[in-house]
C-alpha cells in the first residue's frame, strides 16, 4: 500500500504555482483557518469561561492519549491502526480487574497489557512487513473476540476501588488533563529528544534509506507500536477511572477520532513528517470546533459532519502543500 | 496437491476445508447439515458479500476503500428515509449516494494524486457525519413491512431475494473481469500502474471506475440490509469493515495489488458466513467466530509479508552457523 502512496505525478501534468509559492500559500491558508477558528471561538459567548474550558480539556484528554499513540504509528509510515480503540477497552478491563494489586499495580499491569498486545502487531508489521491495516483489523477481531469470551459480554466492575485521585485537581487543573499533558510532553521528548525518535521519522520517510543508514527499521517500527499500545492503555485507565466500570464499548470509535486528530494536526499520512505537538493542536482544534458548535446551538450530529469535512480538507491541503 | 494452495485456488480449498472441519465437529448430529443452516449462511452472505466485493476490487488495484463502511450506513439511511412509500425510489436514492461518493473520492484521488487511505478515511468520517445529521442520531424505523418480509422470504428454501441479488452481482462482476477489456485493464492497473499507463490503459479512469463500483456495491448492500431489517441507524452498521476485509483476503485478494477474483471473494465470504452460522449451529460461542476470523486474517497477513522469506532464511542460516560452531 505504501507503493500506492508513492506513485508519482506524471510529468506532463501541469500544476498551479511552483513548489515554494504553493507551500507558502498552503501555510497561509492554514494560519488563516487557525486564526479564524480562534476568533470564532472567543467571539462565542460562554467559550472563555472556566467551566467550558475545563470541559474542553477533559474531553481532549481521553482521545488525546490515543492520538499521541497513533502519531507514532502514522509517523513510521504505517498509516493508522484500527485496533487502538479495542486495545484501550481491553486495557481498561484489565485495569479494573487487577485493582486488587492496588491502583499503581493495576496501572502497571494495564500498560504492560497494552504494550504486549500492540507490540505483537509491531513485530509482525516491522519484521515481516505485513500490511499494517490488515494486521490491525486482524487484531481488532482477535482482541474483541477474546475479551468478550473472557468477560462473557458483561460489564466489568471493580472489586474495591478508590478513584478519588483521578477525579481530583492539582492547582485547579483536573488530574486527567495533567496526565494527558504529561503524555504529550513525554511523547514529544521521545520524538524530538532521542535517537529513537529521529529513527522513527527516518523509517517513516524512507524505509530503505533508513536501513541503508544502518538503522534496524523493524525494531524501530516495533518500538512505535509499543508506545502506541502504552498510550492507549493510559487512556483506557483514565476512562475506566472516570466511569468506574468498563466494557468493550468504552473505546468504540476512538481509532477514527484519534487518526482524525493526528491528520488535522498536520502529520503527513504517508509518514516521516509530524510531531506530537501537532497532534495536540489537532485534538484541540477538533474539540474547539465541537464546543463552539454546541454553544452556538447547532445539533450535536453536525459535529461529526464538520469533523469529517475538516479531515478531508486537511488531507487534500497537506498533500498539495507537501509535494515537491 | 500443490496447486490447491496456489492463490487462485486457495479460497476454494479453504472453503472446502471449512466444510470438512465443521462436518467433523458436527459428527452427523445433523445440526450443521440442514437447509436452515444453508439459508442462514446465504443471508449472511447477502449482508457481507457486496461490501467485500467493493473493498476487494479496490484492493485489486492496490488501493484501500475505507469508506465502504460509511456508504453502507449512509445509503441505508437515505433509502429508509426516502423509500417508505416507493421502495424503488429509495433504492435509487441510496445507490445514487453511493455512486456519487465513490466517483467523487476517485476523482479527488486521481486529480490530486492522493493516497486512497487518506481520502477514503476523510470520506468515511464525512459520510458518517451526514448519516448522523440525516437521522438526527436516532434509529429510524422502516414502515414498509411487506418489502422487508419479501426481501427475506426464502426462494428454493436456500436463497432469498437479497442473497439472489448479491449472487447475481457477483456473477456479473466475474463475467466483466473474465471476458472484457475492462477486467484486464483493472488487473493491469493493480499489477503495475506505470506499465499499464505506458501500455495505454487509462489508469485514472480505472481508479475512478473501481471506486464508483465499490460505492455502488456498498450502497446496494446498505439499502438491502436496512430494508430487510426494517430499520436504519447511524451507528449500527459500522462494524462491517473488518469482516469485509477478512473475506476479501481469505478470498485470495492480495494487498499488493493485481491479484484477486470476484468468485474467490465469494468463496471467502461463504467461508466466513459458514464459520459464523456453522459454529453457532454446533453451539460454540459466537465470539469464537471472531477469534477464528482474526487468526486467519493475521496468518494470511504474515504469509503475505514481503520480508517473511528473508527473515526465515536469515534465522535458518543463523541456526546452522551456530550448530556448525565447534
Amino acid at each position: 500500500m505504501t507503493a500506492a502512496i508513492e506513485t508519482e505525478r506524471p510529468p506532463w501534468r501541469r500544476r498551479w504555482l511552483n513548489g515554494n509559492a504553493r507551500r507558502r500559500a498552503v501555510t497561509a491558508i492554514r494560519l488563516f483557518a487557525f486564526a479564524a477558528l480562534a476568533i470564532w471561538s472567543i467571539a462565542t459567548p460562554g467559550f472563555v469561561s472556566p467551566l467550558s474550558l475545563s470541559a474542553l480539556m477533559t474531553a481532549i484528554s481521553f482521545i488525546g492519549c490515543v492520538a499521541v499513540g497513533m502519531t507514532f504509528i502514522t509517523l513510521t509510515g504505517n498509516i493508522m491502526s484500527l485496533s487502538l480503540g479495542v486495545t484501550l477497552s481491553a486495557a481498561a478491563l484489565v485495569f479494573l480487574s487487577s485493582l486488587a494489586l492496588g491502583i499503581v499495580g493495576a496501572c502497571i499491569v494495564a500498560v504492560l497489557f497494552g504494550v504486549a498486545v500492540s507490540g505483537v502487531q509491531g513485530i509482525v508489521i516491522g519484521y515481516f512487513r505485513a500490511n499494517p491495516i490488515l494486521v490491525s483489523i486482524a487484531a481488532l477481531a482477535l482482541i474483541t473476540g477474546i475479551s468478550e469470551l473472557v468477560t462473557g459480554g458483561q460489564r466489568v466492575y471493580p472489586t474495591a476501588a478508590n478513584f478519588a485521585f483521578f477525579k481530583s485537581r492539582i492547582a485547579g487543573i483536573p488530574v486527567t488533563t495533567l496526565i494527558f499533558l504529561g503524555a504529550v510532553a513525554l511523547g514529544e521528548l521521545i520524538l524530538s529528544g532521542t535517537r529513537f525518535g529521529r529513527a522513527m521519522r527516518m523509517v517513516g520517510s524512507n524505509w530503505r534509506a533508513a536501513e541503508a543508514a544502518g538503522l534496524n527499521a523493524a525494531t524501530v517500527v516495533t518500538g512505535a507500536y509499543l508506545l502506541a499500545g502504552a498510550f492507549s492503555a493510559v487512556s483506557g485507565i483514565l476512562l475506566a477511572a472516570r466511569y468506574g466500570s468498563g466494557d468493550m464499548e468504552l473505546g468504540a470509535g476512538y481509532d477514527y477520532s484519534a487518526i482524525a486528530a493526528v491528520l488535522v494536526g498536520g502529520t503527513a499520512i504517508q509518514g516521516g513528517e509530524g510531531s506530537v505537538l501537532r497532534t495536540l493542536i489537532g485534538v484541540s482544534v477538533i474539540a474547539a470546533v465541537e464546543v463552539v458548535l454546541l454553544l452556538r446551538g447547532f445539533p450535536e450530529e453536525l459535529q461529526y459532519l464538520v469533523t469529517g469535512i475538516i479531515v478531508l480538507l486537511v488531507i487534500m491541503l497537506h498533500t498539495i502543500g507537501g509535494r515537491e | 496437491m500443490k496447486r490447491l494452495i496456489e492463490p487462485t485456488l486457495r479460497p476454494f480449498t479453504i472453503f472446502a476445508g471449512t466444510i470438512v472441519v465443521l462436518a467433523l465437529i458436527d459428527r452427523g448430529t445433523g445440526y450443521f447439515f440442514s437447509l436452515a443452516t444453508a439459508f442462514s449462511v446465504m443471508q449472511l452472505f447477502a449482508t457481507l458479500s457486496l461490501v467485500a466485493l467493493g473493498l476487494g476490487l479496490s484492493m485489486l488495484i492496490r488501493e484501500f476503500d475505507l469508506s465502504v463502511a460509511g456508504v453502507v450506513g449512509l445509503s441505508g439511511c437515505i433509502a429508509v428515509l426516502t423509500g417508505a412509500d416507493h421502495p424503488w425510489f429509495g433504492l435509487l436514492c441510496g445507490l445514487a449516494a453511493g455512486i456519487a461518493s465513490g466517483a467523487l473520492q476517485g476523482f479527488i484521488m486521481t486529480r490530486l494524486q492522493l493516497s486512497s487511505v487518506g481520502v477514503t478515511l476523510g470520506g468515511l468520517l464525512t459520510m458518517q457525519g451526514i448519516t448522523y445529521v440525516l437521522t438526527g442520531n436516532r434509529s429510524i424505523a422502516y414502515g414498509n413491512l411487506p418489502v422487508a418480509l419479501g426481501l427475506n422470504a426464502p426462494i428454493a428454501s436456500i436463497l432469498s431475494v437479497r442473497s439472489a441479488v448479491a449472487l447475481a452481482v457477483f456473477f456479473a462482476a466475474a463475467a466483466v473481469m473474465a471476458w472484457t477489456h475492462l477486467g484486464r485493464d483493472v488487473v493491469a492497473t493493480g499489477s503495475d500502474r506505470r506499465a499499464a499507463m505506458v501500455a495505454g490503459v487509462k489508469t485514472d479512469r480505472v481508479v475512478i471506475g473501481v471506486f464508483t463500483a465499490s460505492g455502488a456495491f456498498a450502497a446496494l448492500a446498505g439499502v438491502l440490509l436496512s430494508y430487510s431489517l426494517g430499520a436504519a441507524s447511524p451507528a449500527a452498521l459500522s462494524d462491517v469493515l473488518a469482516p469485509a476485509a477478512a473475506a476479501a483476503i481469505i478470498g485470495g485478494v492480495s494487498v499488493v495489488g493485481g491479484r484477486g477474483h470476484p468468485l474467490g471473494i465469494a468463496a471467502g465470504v461463504l467461508t466466513l458466513s459458514l464459520l459464523r452460522s456453522g459454529l453457532s449451529a454446533i453451539g460454540v460461542s459466537p465470539h469464537v467466530h471472531e477469534i477464528v476470523t482474526g487468526a486467519i486474517l493475521l496468518g494470511i497477513g504474515i504469509l503475505e509479508g514481503p520480508d517473511l522469506a528473508r527473515r526465515v532464511i536469515a534465522w535458518r542460516l543463523n541456526r546452522t552457523q551456530l550448530e556448525s560452531l565447534p
